[in-house]
Parts: C-alpha cells; sequence; structure tokens
C-alpha cells in the first residue's frame, strides 16, 4: 500500500517536474488500478523530489520570522497542566506588506511583556500583539515597517487534496536557518474544518511557521491543536507523532479581519445539553438549557431536536459538538429545530464559555458524548494527556459540550 | 504510549514491506523501487549490539561498520560499561566486541571484533553530501525486532537541518559538544542509537544518536552525529570545543551594571552605565534592556554574562536594546579592563 502511494506520487512528480507545471499532486484523479511503474521514472522522480522540497522552502523564507520573547512566567508555569515551552525562539509568517505577521499563540504560553521579531534581513523589531484566536490557536503580531514587506501566496483551501505533498518550516531549534519536515497532507478538514492535517513533523520547532506545498505557497499555520483539550498548549503533546495541523486563514477571511482589529476570539456557548435519539435517529434532543445562554434568548425548549445547524444536518450530539466548533463567541448561527409535528428556524447567538463555577452540575447519566478526540481516522495520541483531560473537561461541561 | 506508536508504526512497515516484497514477486514490472538499494548497502554494514544492561534489563543498540578489520562505531552509554558486549553481523554471525575508544563530547565509542567485515561505511568527505531537504534512510535495531539474522528496520524521511546542539537526557544536560544532523524520520527509540542514517546512494550521512530533549523546543531530537564528527573521532581527534573564553588579559568591558535583583534568569535591563565608560560614550542608559549582545540573543542576566566574557578590548561589537517600544541599535568598543 505504501509501495504503491509512493509509486504513483513519484511518478507524478516526475512527469509535472518535468513539464514544469505546478502542484504535481494537485487535484489528481488516479484510477485505482495499478499502472505499471516505469523504474527509470520512479527513481528520477524520486531524486527531483528533494530538490522541489528546497525550492518551494526558499519561495516562503522571505515571509519567515523568528520570535523572540522577554520575561514573562517560567517554562514550569506557563507549562502547567499541560506542554512545557522550550528556551528557543518561535517562528511567524509575514502576511501583510505593512508589517502583520501570523504565528500561534503556543510561542507565547509565558505571556511574555515583551516580543521581539527578526526579519530575514537580520533586522529586529518590536512586535506588538493585536488579536487571537484561542480556537485556531492563531494570533497577529504587528510590527512596525517603513519598507513594504512581501507577502506569501495562499493555497485556495478547494485545491488541496489528500496525499500531496506538504513542507514544513520553523526556526525553532534556535539556529537562523529554518528546520525543514517533509509530508504529506493527510485531511484537508479536520477541527471543525478549522484545520488541515499533515504527517509532516510538527512540533514547537515550526508552529506559528509555515506549512506549504511543493510550490512554496502557504497551506496553512502550524498549530498544536486538540479534539479534546482548549487549553493553549493542548495538542503539542502529539508534536512529531504524524499527525499535525496547519490552519489556513488567509487576509479575506473573516477570522483574519477580526484578528486584525485587535479581538480576541474565543469557543462559543450555545448553552444546551442534548441527548442521542432513540434508534440513533439523526439530530439531538435538548435535554436542558442553560440559564442566560444563547440557547434561552433563541428560544430554545426542552425536548426540541436540533436537525441542522446553518443548513448542516447534525446526526447526533457528537456531531453537534463537533459542528460548533466551527464558530466563536458572538457568532450567530441558525438552527433548523424540530418541535413536535413543526420544524423552526431559530437565531441564536454563541456566547462564551462560562467560568467552571458558574457551571450547574453534571449529568452523568446523559454523557452521551464520547467525544471526537475518539474518531476512528486519527492515530492515537502519543501519550495520554488528550484522554486523562478528556473526562474531567466533560464533567466539568454543562451539556454534552455545546460550547466549542 | 510513544513506543507503542512507534511498534504499530514499525508494524505497518513491515506489513507494508511485506506486501511490496509479494507483489513484487508476483509481478516484476514492480521492481524493488528507488530506496532499495541503499537500504541493502546500509543493512550489510550495520549490526546489532547487545550487552550490559540498561536499568533492569538487557541492552541493546546498533552500530556501524567503518573498517574491514572488525571495527565499529556505536553511541557511548551505560551499556557498554560492564558484562560481555556481543555483535550480530548482517550475516547473523556472532562476535565478542572489545571498547577500544570512547569521546565523551561526542557520545560515541569504537568497537573491535576480532572478524573481517569486508563490507564497511566509507567515512572520507564527500563532495555531494546530504543537504536539508534530501531523503534519509534510517537504520537500526530499535525496540530489537529484528531478531538474528533479519535485517534491521529502516525509517524514511528527509534531512531537516545541520546545527549546534544544547540539550537534555532525563535530567541533565548532555554533554554532546559538536553539530547534529536533524531528521524528519523517527529515530528517537530504545535501541536505534549507533544505527545507519544514509542517504539515496547508501553513503553514511551520520549515525542515529540517543533519546534526548533539545532545550529550545522541549521536544524529543531525533538526530545524528554527522559523518565528518565519526571520521575526526575515528582519525583520534576530538571535535573542536566550544569558543574558549577571552583570556583576562585582553577581555574588554562595555561599562554596563545590570538590575542584579531576580538573579540570571532575570531580563538584562541595565540599572547602571559607568560613566565615561564605552556605554556611556554611547548612549546606553539605565533601564534599557538588552535583546542582543555580537548577533547573539540575550533572554537574561546569565547570557549576558556569558557573551561578556568573551569580549575582547578594542574589537568593536554591536549591542542592541529596547527602550520603551523602540529597537536601538549601538556599536561599541570594549575598554580594558
Amino acid at each position: 500500500m505504501l509501495g504503491r502511494l509512493l509509486h504513483r506520487v513519484s511518478l507524478l512528480s516526475v512527469a509535472l517536474l518535468a513539464l514544469g507545471l505546478p502542484g504535481f499532486a494537485v487535484a489528481q484523479d488516479v484510477s485505482p488500478s495499478l499502472e505499471p511503474i516505469d523504474p527509470q521514472a520512479e527513481l528520477q522522480g524520486t531524486l527531483l523530489a528533494p530538490r522541489a522540497f528546497r525550492a518551494a522552502a526558499e519561495a516562503i523564507k522571505p515571509q519567515m520570522v523568528r520570535i523572540e520573547t522577554f520575561g514573562g512566567l517560567t517554562a514550569q508555569a506557563a507549562g502547567a497542566g499541560g506542554f512545557r515551552p522550550g528556551e528557543g525562539p518561535t517562528t511567524g509568517v509575514i502576511v501583510s506588506a505593512d508589517g502583520l505577521i501570523l504565528t500561534s499563540t503556543f510561542n507565547f504560553l509565558k505571556k511574555p511583556p515583551i516580543i521581539t521579531v527578526v526579519l530575514p534581513s537580520g533586522d529586529r523589531k518590536v512586535a506588538q500583539m493585536r488579536g487571537k484566536d484561542e480556537t485556531r490557536k492563531l494570533c497577529l503580531l504587528k510590527i512596525e515597517t517603513t519598507e513594504s514587506l512581501p507577502v506569501p501566496q495562499w493555497v485556495p483551501r478547494d485545491e488541496l487534496r489528500v496525499g500531496q505533498w506538504a513542507i514544513a518550516l520553523g526556526v525553532g531549534f534556535g539556529e537562523k536557518e529554518a528546520a525543514l519536515s517533509a509530508g504529506i497532507i493527510s485531511a484537508v478538514h479536520r477541527m471543525g474544518d478549522k484545520a488541515v492535517q499533515t504527517d509532516a513533523n510538527l512540533s514547537p520547532a515550526n508552529y506559528g511557521g509555515p506549512l506549504i506545498d511543493i510550490e512554496g505557497r502557504l497551506i496553512g499555520i502550524c498549530v498544536p491543536l486538540s479534539p479534546g483539550g482548549n487549553e493553549a498548549a493542548a495538542g503539542a503533546e502529539w508534536y512529531d507523532s504524524g499527525i499535525g495541523f496547519a490552519v489556513p486563514l488567509p487576509p479575506e477571511h473573516k477570522i483574519f479581519t477580526a484578528l486584525k482589529e485587535g479581538k480576541t476570539l474565543e469557543r462559543g456557548f450555545l448553552g444546551v445539553q442534548t441527548k442521542q435519539l432513540e434508534k440513533h435517529a439523526p439530530g439531538a434532543e435538548v435535554l436542558k438549557i442553560v440559564p442566560k445562554s444563547g440557547a434561552e434568548t433563541a428560544k430554545l425548549a426542552e425536548k426540541d431536536i436540533i436537525v441542522a445547524v446553518d443548513g448542516t444536518p447534525a446526526l447526533d450530539p457528537t456531531h453537534l459538538t463537533s459542528l460548533m466548533q466551527r464558530y466563536v463567541a458572538g457568532d450567530e448561527l441558525e438552527l433548523e429545530v424540530r418541535r413536535g409535528e413543526e420544524t423552526l428556524k431559530l437565531k441564536a447567538t454563541l456566547g462564551k464559555v462560562p467560568p467552571p463555577e458558574a457551571k450547574p452540575k453534571p449529568k452523568p447519566e446523559v454523557k452521551k458524548v464520547e467525544d471526537p478526540a475518539k474518531k476512528p481516522e486519527d492515530q492515537p495520541p502519543k501519550d495520554n494527556r488528550p484522554a486523562e483531560d478528556q473526562p474531567a473537561e466533560e464533567e466539568e461541561a454543562p451539556a454534552e459540550k455545546p460550547a466549542e | 504510549m510513544r513506543l507503542s506508536i512507534a511498534f504499530l508504526v514499525l508494524n505497518l512497515l513491515l506489513f507494508a514491506i511485506c506486501t511490496a516484497s509479494l507483489e513484487a514477486a508476483e509481478n516484476e514490472a514492480s521492481l524493488p523501487g528507488p530506496f532499495a538499494p541503499a537500504v541493502a548497502a546500509a543493512q550489510n554494514r550495520t549490526v546489532k549490539i547487545y550487552g550490559g544492561t540498561i536499568g533492569r534489563s538487557p541492552g541493546y543498540a546498533t552500530g556501524i561498520i567503518v573498517s574491514d578489520k572488525g571495527e565499529i562505531l556505536t553511541e557511548q552509554g551505560s551499556m557498554l560499561a560492564s558484562g560481555t558486549l556481543r555483535v550480530v553481523l548482517p550475516d547473523g554471525s556472532e562476535h565478542t566486541a572489545q571498547v577500544v575508544r570512547r569521546s565523551q563530547t561526542l557520545q560515541v565509542a569504537l568497537l573491535k571484533i576480532d572478524a573481517a567485515t569486508p563490507l564497511f561505511f566509507d567515512l572520507t568527505p564527500r563532495e555531494d553530501a546530504a543537504a536539508e531537504g534530501d531523503w534519509i534512510l534510517a537504520v537500526s535495531n530499535c525496540f530489537k525486532v529484528a531478531e538474528g539474522a533479519e535485517a534491521l528496520s529502516v525509517n524514511m524521511g528527509v534531512l531537516s537541518l545541520r546545527m549546534r546542539l544544547d540539550a537534555r537526557r532525563g535530567l541533565q544536560d548532555f554533554p554532546y559538544d559538536g553539530d547534529v544532523l536533524l531528521i524528519d524520520a523517527i529515530t528517537s527509540n530504545p535501541g536505534a542509537a549507533g544505527g545507519a542514517v544514509v542517504d539515496l546512494h547508501g553513503e553514511l550521512v551520520g549515525m542515529i544518536g540517543k533519546v534526548i530533549e533539545g532545550k529550545s523546543t522541549n521536544t524529543r531530537l531525533n538526530y545524528a552525529v554527522p559523518r565528518d564528527h565519526l571520521a575526526d573521532f575515528l582519525a583520534g581527534k576530538e571535535p573542536t570545543g566550544n569558543s574558549v573564553a577571552t583570556s583576562p588579559a585582553t577581555r574588554g568591558d562595555l561599562g554596563l551594571r545590570l538590575f542584579p535583583l531576580g538573579g540570571r534568569k532575570s531580563p538584562a535591563y541595565i540599572d547602571r552605565v559607568v560613566p565615561s565608560s564605552p556605554a556611556a560614550v554611547a548612549g546606553l542608559k539605565a533601564d534599557d534592556l538588552i535583546v542582543s549582545v555580537a548577533g547573539q540573543v540575550i533572554k537574561d542576566v546569565g547570557d549576558y554574562e556569558r557573551v561578556a566574557e568573551t569580549l575582547a578590548a578594542g574589537t568593536e561589537v554591536t549591542l542592541e536594546v529596547k527602550r520603551r517600544a523602540e529597537l536601538l541599535m549601538f556599536k561599541l568598543t570594549p575598554a580594558a579592563k
């Protein structure tokens, strides 16, 4: 199986590199029957791939910056309950000519008062933190610059295909040169559609850095993500494990605009507790409404059956949770609800997740949701942390995680 | 958990290899593929090593053959300290090995067996040495899953970066003084140390190192001791150590006194500038935060003290400081102390 994949990838690379066509793995629908492979072409393709990796890396390096932080918490304090940050610098990507830099919130676990950025030219600049999206683990930094900085080209999301090359770069090891890891795209839509998944090695060495395609175009910013954990470092325990995430956030994205305006985006909270319908019928039945929540304001009632969110059918409580991951606090969404015989469309505005002490006691008997953490297609984590965190998280959750 | 994943991956890999070889047998058109010659070359020059103990369990590691006289390089470690060392050659034959020499700075040891080893890795320098992004294959005795004459396990990846190592092993600093090659194949596994990292030509790129954690990232590093360091060790040369601190006679002083409270781990704020010192002449002020000296990042007072010791009187250095929201650059010539 592995052999076949390699055959195909390398054959395509030969064909397309030879023709000078961009993106040899993009949108190639190869028929499942195994064509005979020309061994010479295969060898040549394999030999050419590293050159293509290097060329792609060269294309993005002018947009990569090294981030250094000064002061803040100690590594112990910053890593409490999760991954402990290292001593090294971290990586960011210039995304606007006037000095906006996209990077990961993971790089600021120490809450440093002072952030500096070293440009590829060697110039060091003081950076100000603009907005951040805690659900995507992304943030925007801003530096003052008189010159016009180079910006990367984003790969349109719909061009991405599972199996195409993906290259991750980062300067987190502390050297001037970036470390390069090559792999493929494992999934195009993950974590409530926020992220692209890759098997290139992602770790604190390249969190905040670029995941690029074979042409050097930006696929996304490497971040630690975990289906269960929500703390800033969650997902970092999966580093270098064959499962990594990069978040695409081109400037036209509304989240990018929000970050530019300095907003802090958090998980959204609808405020319902739901349960599975009998015989696994599609939908999620509302058991309980959290007072003063978006669900209450939307006049959602107990025994309502949520069948769709913004037009996407909700299959069961787990799926509903995963759908909610697409939103942040403040978002308005339309719920399609079955109440008795009638079908209603209710508009709800998501609030923020209430602090733990304000949360009502859990109802263990309705804990239907095991969690998306256990999606079968995901590889098991490197160590148990997300699994360990999971139950605690869930016991506190008022509903079966209506938030997210 | 990490181990079991590695096992899983290994099993999948073995499965894939089995499937691949079956396919090859069935269909002559699908030849061994681009990696097979390099894998074979590496497997024929890499050995299994057993002996000593690691904790309470029997020790095992990997080694690479570096001459036709039975000379083998492996990682220096506790398993070499006691008991009999057994080396299993690629043909399955078993030999007793003696430790000839060790290097603390490279964490490498030279073993010798009383047998001819006609196939060996040549360590002479190469023009077309592997570069960042090049394919590499890592061959090792990881998890000692290869038994007897079974061929060693292979992982594939690319060369990520050559860098200076600053790492921990357990809670202690890892006493390695030299460059390492980072690779993106996962080799940070039991028994893999001493294994071969080769390029697509089967040429040795480096030797797999131990399970350690890098300080800059706090992650396990998958790395190899570079071929040139191994060649130096084999030739009896120790690698050049850290840049030696400037001798007290020629040491220069900038005239800066840092904020003393908070110790060596606190940010390097200037507390006082000695009047008419180089720092005063250049215009540095109290409360400036030192960000870099001579191109090196200063994270804290300790960093500054280390770099300050290497400054020579009369040689100009560049200092970067943060003053309020501004980053300012100063050129200073240290004065004799």
